[in-house]
């Protein structure tokens, strides 16, 4: 349209013409030679669920698709309908066809010439930026820090130290004084008899190293079995932090069992696919293991396609899989028993609640001890979701008593939570 | 006297020290030390057992209290379009719905179903593939039928999420989404009750 104005300018007022061409003309100019903001626009409605500028998914990868197409009518032809282009047999067409297991493009008769010309535009802008990269993220972050700082216990084992010694100093100096004032005044002192001879310190110490065996042989007895802050090295370093914390992916999504079944479920590889057939590369903050040593999420991603038998450049499966071996770290032994779905749809706990702060372990530790008293604490402390819950609707008495303003609250206690049969049996 | 308790503070504090030394490795990498690992190490019917966990139910059998099975092949998309959903869907079962979409579904297609869920933030996240908007668009017109086949057999980059959700939750979050899409019928407005329709 502006063309068409400056157009009749042109005819009617030369002298007008010269006055505004530098002001019309690059506008105009621009506007016919197709916009990629318009572009960018029209291709992330209809072309990106199938198409990424850099990266092979449904479709082709779009950048340098000019030019592999010979000509540049026929490629919008394809767009509006490649049907119709298969059809006349164009060779690049059909091998295009084939190599995406026959995948028709969807037709797209509404878009115009211009669209297409905007959104190859906008192509060529996306691929002169390059593949975006966001892993330039290395802050160490201000918790690295103040972790340092909260171990005060070698601190205090100094100033320990050093007061021990001081007493000692000030015990001797006193034995002195006594010894010299009792041989001022002539009455005879004792041999002093030496310390490991003395058996007022004998009994002390013994009395001291005994305690500590003890302690030590309690602590490691009870400590046998249980396995709190266990962190196994995995085959894949999966980050819950990356997954569930940055992307915001529910814990269920993966872990679906634990709604259904007794056990969470270690997802199966399938579950990975779901993404991971687009998500190709690792462009979160750096991730580093608990030994220090940076991790190449690309690398890990590699790792599961190799697992699965998934060819990310032909973009189908081209070997069988295999099972990714995963190390059990939450191990409760056979005489136990316990339930997700119990837990999680009638107890309505939060996953955190007993596995910690997940969306920020880079690498998964078990949070709780897993022990029978720490079992036993919580269901005497935790309040049941008693009203309006079908699940506990045969607890006749103590709905009785909860209308009469008896009780307040039903804990899990109540409800036979520590009864030694709903465990162990 | 002297040596047996001198023997006893050796015992103990050697035990002490052994027990002590149960420890799990730099980084906490080993699981520590058991006692008598018989049944740590289950050797019952297990999820963990290497040779059960890959384990399918057996070929021809239903689970109880589960839906018959749905036995159109990826490909038959036009016959997909006409099956009705077999629940009779209630107000809860759109709420069940809509919890499960933004569980499973939500994270890609958006809480809002608008295709840009946190994943793809418009581009800006790590997945690649722009998802479908199922408010607006070719998608908004899928029936429930059709969303149900999409979600067992996955479409272009989405993959099956039958492993994920079982046939009446599939049909909760179809049923949900059909709820969200222009020209919804009010909900359970003409609920289908022929169970025949998705087992065949």
């Amino acid at each position: 349209m502006y063309r068409r104005v400056s157009i009749l300018l042109r005819k009617h007022f030369v002298s007008v013409l010269i006055l505004c061409a530098s002001i019309v003309i690059p506008f105009s100019s621009v506007k016919a030679a197709a916009d990629p903001a318009k572009g960018k626009a029209i291709f992330q409605t209809n072309c990106a669920s199938c198409h990424n500028v850099h990266k092979k998914l449904t479709g082709p990868a779009l950048a340098g698709v000019e030019g592999r197409w010979a000509d540049k009518k026929l490629l919008h032809q394809w767009i509006h309908n490649s049907a119709s282009v298969l059809a006349t047999g164009d060779k690049y067409a059909n091998d295009l066809f084939l190599e995406f297991n026959k995948t028709a493009m969807t037709p797209f008769p509404q878009l115009s010439n211009e669209d297409i010309d905007d959104i190859l535009a906008y192509i060529k802008v996306a691929e002169t930026a390059g593949p975006k990269t966001t892993g330039g993220d290395t802050t160490p972050g201000p918790e690295a820090a103040s972790e340092k700082g909260n171990d005060n216990s070698l601190l205090f084992g100094i100033i320990t130290l050093i007061l021990a010694v001081v007493a000692l100093i000030l015990m001797q100096i006193n034995s002195n004084l006594n010894k010299l004032a009792g041989d001022k005044e002539g009455v005879p002192t004792p041999e002093p008899v030496p310390f490991y001879k003395n058996k007022a310190y004998l009994a002390l110490i013994i009395l001291v190293l005994f305690m500590v065996g003890g302690y030590l042989t309690i602590q490691g007895a009870i400590g046998l079995g249980r396995q709190k802050d266990y962190m196994p090295e995995q085959p894949i370093f999966y980050s819950h932090k990356v997954h569930a914390g940055i992307n915001q992916i529910n814990c269920l999504y993966c872990h679906a069992g634990a709604e259904k079944s007794k056990h969470a479920m270690i997802p199966s590889e399938n579950i990975c696919m779901n993404c991971h057939k687009a998500i190709k590369e690792y462009s979160g903050p750096e991730l580093t293991n608990a030994e220090g040593k940076k991790i190449n999420g690309t690398a890990e991603i590699a790792k599961l396609y190799d697992y699965v038998g998934w060819d990310p450049e032909a973009g189908k499966y081209t070997k069988p899989g295999r099972p990714i071996e995963w190390t059990k770290i939450h191990n409760l032994p056979d005489h136990v028993y316990f339930n997700h779905s119990q837990h999680v749809v009638a107890g309505q706990q939060q996953c955190q609640t007993c596995h910690g702060a997940i969306t920020e372990m880079d690498e998964v530790h078990q949070f709780a001890d897993l022990s029978m008293g720490w079992c036993i604490n919580c269901h005497r402390t935790t309040k049941v979701q008693f009203a309006d819950n079908n699940y506990y609707s045969i607890f006749e008495k103590l709905h009785q008593d909860i209308k009469d303003k008896k009780i307040d609250s039903v804990t899990v206690e109540m409800v036979g939570g520590t009864e030694c049969q709903k465990c162990h049996y | 006297m002297k040596r047996t308790s001198n023997i006893l503070i050796v015992a103990a504090l050697a035990t002490g020290a052994f027990l002590a030394a149960c420890n799990r490795g730099e980084h906490n990498r080993k699981p520590g030390r058991i006692y008598m690992p018989d049944m740590y190490e289950s050797r019952a019917y297990e999820f963990y057992s290497a040779r059960l966990s890959g384990l399918k139910p057996v070929e021809g059998t239903v689970k109880r209290g589960e839906l018959l099975p749905y036995h159109l092949k990826e490909s038959d998309t036009a016959l997909a379009n006409l099956v009705k959903n077999p629940l009779t869907i209630t107000p809860t079962d759109l709420k069940e719905g809509e919890r499960l979409f933004n569980i499973y579904c939500g994270i890609c297609h958006g809480t809002a179903l608008d295709g840009n869920g946190p994943l793809y933030k418009g581009g800006e996240g790590p997945y690649s593939a722009a998802p479908a908007n199922l408010v607006a668009g070719a998608k908004s017109g899928y029936s429930e039928g059709r969303l149900f086949h999409v979600m067992t057999y996955g479409y272009n980059m989405m993959g099956s999420y039958a492993s994920q959700l079982d046939r009446e939750q599939r049909w909760k979050i179809a049923a949900y989404i059909k709820s969200k899409q222009p020209g919804a019928a009010a909900p359970a407005a003409a609920p289908a009750t022929d169970s025949t329709a998705a087992a065949k």
